[in-house]
């Protein structure tokens, strides 16, 4: 996935000022970053999610697969199929756990139970929570805990094989232990997926991603692997926010 | 470092200066406590007293409609001998409407008047009758005609009516009693039946409005008829009285006829005979009198008739028999338009032959009394047996109703007068009147029918609440049918789809129209669009069919093969003002080309030709309602639900959309679900305030109490009924309970619904609630 000379503005703000980066298949890539620098915007530019604010503009591209995803034949509900998301707050739908997994897969027309049977456990099983659920399928997903919730949006979201795993700062509603076992998933399905993550938390974007890209005031400041990033950071701006200076 | 540690010392140090004082932070703090603890017992009191209120609502309906459902009383008050002296028999019993002043005829041909709370005699009168000539036969017309015949064994009848006087005195009201002579004087009131001095066994007199008519049978088996016409000269006043005789065919058969009754239309006449028959001629033209009917009464072939009449109206006949039975019969027109003597219902039973019947003067009630001395008093459209209680331990001889039934005066075998109180203000109620079929006068079969009032007083009220419960459901119904998917997919367009700019104009807009009184609604559906439909029938349906049609084909030509820089003129969420132009465009399209449609399809006339198809078309219809209360009901409707789609949480729809979800698959799938409880409450609340809507029905229904769900008739409502009748209601009567009554069902009706759609949003939302 390729990102060319991105600008957005909100009405007359400018909140992304040009942004140029290549995200690498397979690999995790965490967005760090102060508050309001835009990192969040930047991912959500990714599956169009800025589509649904009115007073949101966008200029320049962003390549999957060689094709511009702003290219006005694009189906934006298939761009979002392959490029899934998963937000701040764990936001399972009202219906049963079973239900929120074949949700997707039931948009894209698919009818037959054994295939949902399969893809509803097999996602389950990916995103390490089919042991907790597996007797209460059928139950409201609002009874599961925080973590439990959180996992079961990832579930949902790779049940419909999606290319790309955009995740907006998907554990900083958790407690530490949930939030390891959101790391430990992460590190598992980058196998499969290529995955953007948005953190507020240095260490979990050491812990986890591969490249980190340092963004402030809507532009991106430094963008390398991340031992490289957290080791030997080529600009001040970047030292002085891993540091602790400001943020 | 330290410098800047050290102003923000500085800082706080400054800011706590600027803070109150303790003690003025103390007094603050005592102050809020005190507006604490008021706001909270505020609260409480006014939340209290709206649930008192209610509860007063319901207990003030309880107490007007309870006293229907009381037992009635029946008491002997007094006991005395007959006045005017014994051993001469009771003949009959009558008083006025006060109960002051009654009289006693006897055997012995004199008419004593008596005071009948002391059985003082106040006077006494003398029948003239001929000293040679024996009574032979008596004859009773309606009670509120206080006329009796009297048939002699010479042919000849004497015609007498008892009369009550009141005068004031001091502002005291006196009453006093007398006879007189309708056809005649004293001397001239004794009249030739036949001139050739056969003997009358069996007598019946009526009066009418054209005069009075009396029906004997004599000896030798001839039935005759003579009518009495009174006309009064207006050039001299001076009235004269013209006599014509019929012979009537008699009944086959050798039985003896024991009994005759005519109606007051003077058209109907029955005969009863000794072998338990009931005849029935048709006397409407007396000069071709025809027996129409003959029925044996009782199904039992060795019980005899011991006693029949007439209830009020003399439309029904109540038959006693021998064996106990108490039947109701009146004659209804079969298939061949014949009429027939047909027994409608039968009453609870005595356990001894049935010897009296005495009819109310001004309702459908009557009373009974056998040989053991039992008495029970019936009703009979509410088909119930009221009362029943031994008067005295032998045969009663006379029995008779004071005229506003509040007394039965009972003369027994050892000639004791009984006062008997009777306390049964509303024996019209029963479930069975109320909500089953019923068998009214008249009618061929049972039915539904809420008549409450008509011009005569012989008119047997109808009191079933079902036509208007259907027709309160009804109107709710069609109401529902019109506004229920306009309002929630308005809702969902505007919350969900329409620019926030936009919703800015619409939602209030929408709104205002609920503070639009619901008279001028009425108003408008009664007087404007009830003729402009009827007028214009086929365009209501072809809007119904055209409109859609011509949204989705817009909608096409809009997104599909207009250019783009046309398309993005429009921002996103305005798409709807586009379509003002269309729907403007296909309403006068579909008025236009109404005419055209009628003269295609409908031969020039939908009515008419709705009409020729079976089906009833009233101006004033369900169609027409269901539009005018559907526009009061939508903004309900609409508001709530636009509030539960609008709420639903952001963070649900990006998530489905970020699943790939279109915006249709994610309103249909998600924020539907998510908002179903409160659109369920949007349209339950909607359907209540269409059960208790009063102007519009009441002025766009038509009012007329019909049994059906056809969209082309009327209905009338419990709502719109109360308010119809309650002004011309008597206050206490029973018709004024009934509306009550109306009006707890409609309370009822609207509870139940409301704590059944509670019920069920609790459970949506404990389902499909989001944090």
């Amino acid at each position: 996935m390729e990102v060319r000379d991105l600008k957005l503005y909100y009405g007359n703000d400018q909140a992304l000022k040009g942004i140029n980066m290549m995200i690498p298949k397979g690999r995790i890539t965490a967005f760090i970053g102060p508050s309001g620098c835009g990192k969040s915007t930047l991912l959500r530019c990714m599956n169009r999610m800025n589509d649904l604010i009115d007073t949101a503009r966008i200029e320049g591209e962003i390549l999957l697969d060689g094709g511009n995803i702003y290219d006005p034949k694009v189906d934006v509900a298939e761009l979002r199929r392959r490029v899934g998301m998963v937000f701040q707050k764990p936001n399972p739908f009202p219906k049963s756990i079973y239900e929120n997994v074949a949700y997707g897969l039931r948009l894209q027309g698919v009818k037959n139970r054994r295939i949902l049977d399969e893809v509803v456990e097999k996602s389950l099983k990916r995103a390490a929570l089919w042991d907790e659920v597996k007797d209460r399928l059928h139950e409201n997903a609002f009874g599961l805990s925080g973590g439990q919730q959180q996992r079961l949006v990832i579930a949902r979201a790779v049940a419909i094989e999606p290319e790309v795993l955009l995740l907006d700062e998907p554990a900083s509603a958790l407690d530490p232990l949930a939030t390891l076992k959101i790391e430990e998933l992460m590190f598992e399905l980058k196998e499969e997926y290529t995955i953007v993550i948005v953190t507020h938390n240095m260490q979990q974007a050491a812990r986890v991603s591969d490249y980190t890209a340092f963004m402030y005031l809507g532009e991106l400041v430094e963008y390398a692997d991340t031992d490289t990033l957290f080791t030997t950071p080529a600009k001040k701006q970047t030292e002085d926010y891993i540091t602790g200076r400001y943020g | 470092m330290s410098d800047a540690s050290s102003s923000q010392i500085d800082q706080s140090a400054r800011v706590r200066d600027l803070l109150p004082s303790g003690e003025a932070r103390a007094k603050l703090r005592r102050w809020r406590g005190i507006k604490d603890q008021f706001a909270r017992y505020m609260i409480a009191v006014f939340g209290v007293s709206v649930v008192v209120c209610l509860g007063l609502i319901f207990v003030y309906l309880f107490s007007e409609v309870m006293p229907m459902f009381q037992p009635a009383a029946m008491e002997t008050r007094t006991t005395y001998a007959a006045p005017g002296g014994n051993p001469a028999q009771s003949v009959t019993v009558a008083s006025d409407r006060h109960r002051e002043t009654a009289v006693r005829f006897t055997d012995d041909r004199r008419a004593v008047f008596f005071d009948p709370r002391t059985g003082t005699v106040t006077n006494e009168e003398r029948l003239p009758l001929p000293e040679d000539a024996e009574v032979t036969a008596r004859a009773q017309a309606e009670p509120r005609t206080r006329l009796s015949a009297y048939g002699l064994d010479n042919g000849q009848a004497l015609v007498v009516r008892h009369v009550f006087s009141e005068r004031f005195v001091d502002g005291q009201r006196q009453t006093s009693g007398g006879i007189e002579f309708p056809l005649g004087d004293e001397d001239t009131a004794l009249l030739d039946v036949v001139e050739d001095g056969t003997p009358i066994t069996a007598l019946t007199i009526q009066a009418g409005s054209s005069g009075i008519s009396l029906v004997a049978a004599l000896a030798d088996g001839r039935l005759r008829m003579v009518q009495y016409e009174q006309t009064t000269s207006f050039m001299t006043g001076e009235s004269t009285v013209e006599r014509k005789v019929y012979d009537l065919e008699p009944p086959p058969g050798a039985a003896t006829i024991t009994s005759l009754l005519m109606d007051i239309t003077m058209r109907n006449l029955l005969v009863g005979d000794s072998d338990g028959k009931l005849h029935y001629y048709d006397v409407a033209r007396p000069a071709r009198a025809a027996l129409r009917d003959s029925r044996e009464v009782l199904p039992d072939p060795n019980a005899s008739i011991t006693a029949m009449e007439y209830l009020l109206g003399t439309v029904s006949i109540i038959v006693g028999g021998s064996d106990g039975s108490v039947r109701q019969w009146f004659l209804v027109r079969d298939r061949d338009n014949i009429n027939r003597i047909t027994q409608v219902r039968e009453f609870e039973r005595h356990g001894a032959p049935v010897n009296l019947i005495a009819p109310e003067y001004a309702r459908k009630g009557f009373a009974t009394a056998d040989e053991n001395g039992v008495v029970k008093v019936h009703y009979s459209t509410s088909e119930r047996t009221i009362l029943s209680r031994p008067i005295s331990d032998g045969p009663l001889r006379v029995l008779t109703f004071a005229p506003r039934a509040n007394s039965l005066y009972a003369v027994d075998a050892s000639e004791q007068l009984h006062l008997v109180d009777v306390r049964n203000p509303h024996p019209e109620i029963s479930f069975s009147a109320l909500w089953q079929r019923v068998w009214y006068e008249g009618r061929s079969g049972g039915e539904f029918v809420w008549q409450s009032s008509s011009a005569t007083d012989e008119f047997e009220p109808k009191f079933s609440l079902m036509p208007l419960t259907l027709g309160t459901l009804k109107a709710a119904f069609y109401a529902m049918l019109f506004a229920t998917p306009l309002a929630i997919m308005g809702a969902i367009y505007s919350a969900y789809f329409m620019s926030p700019r936009m919703r800015g104009v619409v939602k209030p807009t929408i709104e205002i129209m609920e503070a639009l009184p619901t008279v001028i609604l009425g108003f408008l559906a009664g007087l404007w669009l009830a003729p402009f439909v009827e007028a214009n029938l086929p365009s209501v349906f072809s809007i119904l069919l055209l409109m859609p049609l011509a949204f989705v084909l817009f909608a096409f030509f809009w997104s599909r093969v207009l250019a783009e820089n046309i398309r993005v003129r429009v921002g996103p969420g305005w798409e709807a003002a586009l379509l003002i132009p269309v729907v403007l465009f296909i309403g006068w399209l579909c008025v236009t080309i109404s005419p055209q449609i009628e003269v295609l399809f409908f031969g020039g006339d939908m009515r008419q030709w709705l009409t020729d198809n079976g089906i009833t078309y009233d101006q004033r219809n369900a169609l027409v309602v269901g539009a005018a209360m559907g526009f009061a009901v939508i903004p309900t409707i609409y508001s709530i639900s636009e509030d539960a789609v609008f709420n639903v949480p952001k963070h649900l729809t990006q998530g489905s959309l970020a699943l790939g979800a279109t915006p249709w698959q994610t309103v249909t799938k998600v924020v539907l679900l998510t908002a179903s409880p409160g659109i369920f409450s949007a349209v339950m609340i909607g359907f209540g305030r269409a059960v208790g809507e009063t102007m519009i029905v009441l002025m766009a229904t038509g009012n007329s109490p019909v049994m059906n769900f056809n969209i082309f008739e009327g209905m009338r409502t419990l709502s719109a009924n109360i308010a119809v009748e309650m002004p011309e209601a008597a206050v206490g009567g029973t018709h004024f309970r009934i509306l009550f009554l109306a009006a707890l069902v409609l309370f009822i009706l609207t509870f139940i619904m409301n704590t059944a759609a509670e019920v069920v949003r609790q459970r949506l939302r404990r389902k499909y609630s989001s944090l």
